[in-house]
């Protein structure tokens, strides 16, 4: 083990003593002139900006993990900003029907109807006849009175056996459709 | 010899002061390159880089002694973006002629310096099979001669961390040593 130790220290000691001898430093400092004043005339300095940013990492491979890592987050936020500017515009072309304009009704299916109408750009189909809004809204007022009235009538014949059947009985002898109350 | 007034003159943008801090520089910033890569161009590549990065952040340094330490921790990270590069292509392997100069290299009494190819081709096949990290202990310590806090310092890894490697280093290196000379 002596003698190994021996040869190792008289082999360091020759790599020691054997410097490696930089021939000339002159054409070193020709090329760090020339690439600093490239840089100094590129103006932005990218490889600056990433030293300034990730400077604090020694350990190469960490550096460039970062680099890439925030390289992806920022294209992913700008994908995302580009997505959402996207949807923005969609939704304002499309039709906002606003709360004002809605007609509140005592029925869902009537405020349907209604919707539809609206939607429909205040016209029917072809071959019927266009009513304004102001017409849309007294029928919808005369059908909501004529369901409370309707309501008050069922009401009264059902509470009385002997009405219901005189109004069952004369609709009978007239002929005519009998209604089931 | 690298004085603060040195650098401080350099923050004011003089190039001819610039210079002569290059030319100061580049020796041992060449020496440990040289020592890591093996390679005479990619070594001058290293300290080019390495020049650049100090004149970006010369502002930063406060003392001659946080300049060269600083320094060398720039040569060895470039030195380690190198070898990942070539790393897939290793290009040296032991054969007898070059265990037949080391023999009779330090066989000599006293020994003559090794030329730059030489260094180059015993140091390859000494830390062919030490890792990035150990090899860089390894060089730093017993060839450029620094002790394990300046070792941490550079290269960034815990002092029990750079013993460990050194003593991986040594181990393997003797080894070799001792099998083949």
């Amino acid at each position: 083990m002596k003698a190994g130790s021996e040869k190792y220290d008289r082999v360091i000691n020759l790599l020691r003593k054997s410097n490696p001898e930089l021939d000339s430093t002159a054409g070193i400092e020709r090329d760090v002139i020339r690439k600093i004043s490239e840089i100094e005339r590129s103006g932005i300095n990218f490889s600056g900006v990433v030293d300034f940013l990730f400077g604090w990492v020694y350990i190469g491979w960490v550096r460039r993990s970062l680099i890439a890592a925030s390289v992806v987050m920022v294209m992913i936020f700008v994908y995302q900003q580009g997505v959402i500017l996207k949807r923005i515009d969609k939704i304002s072309r499309q039709v906002v029907v606003s709360d004002k304009e809605i007609i509140p009704t005592i029925d869902d299916k009537i405020e349907k109807l209604l919707m539809v109408y609206k939607n429909s750009g205040r016209k029917f189909p072809s071959k019927t006849i266009t009513i304004s809004e102001g017409q849309m809204k007294e029928l919808l007022e005369s059908v909501k009175d004529l369901q409370i009235k309707y309501k008050d009538l069922e009401e009264l014949i059902d509470g009385d056996p002997e009405l219901k059947k005189m109004i069952e009985k004369k609709l009978t002898d007239s002929n005519r459709t009998k209604i089931n109350l | 010899m690298i004085d603060i007034k040195l650098i401080e003159e350099c923050r004011s943008g003089n190039f001819n002061n610039f210079r002569k801090l290059v030319e100061l520089t580049s020796p041992f910033a060449y020496s440990v390159a040289f020592r890591m890569l093996g390679d005479d161009d990619q070594a001058k590549d290293v300290v080019q880089d390495t020049m650049v990065a100090i004149w970006q952040k010369l502002q930063k340094i406060k003392t001659a002694e946080v300049y060269k330490t600083w320094t060398y921790r720039i040569v060895v990270n470039k030195c380690y973006d190198q070898m990942r590069k070539k790393k897939r292509n290793p290009e040296f392997s032991a054969d007898d002629q070059t265990w037949g100069l080391i023999s009779n290299r330090i066989s000599e009494e006293p020994s003559a310096a090794l030329e730059n190819a030489e260094t180059s081709k015993i140091i390859g096949i000494l830390t062919e099979k030490l890792s990035h990290k150990q090899k860089a202990v390894f060089i730093l310590s017993d060839l450029e001669g620094m002790s394990n806090d300046e070792v941490s310092e550079i290269t960034g890894i815990g002092k029990s961390a750079v013993k460990a490697n050194l003593y991986h280093a040594r181990k393997t290196i003797s080894e070799k040593i001792e099998k083949y000379l």
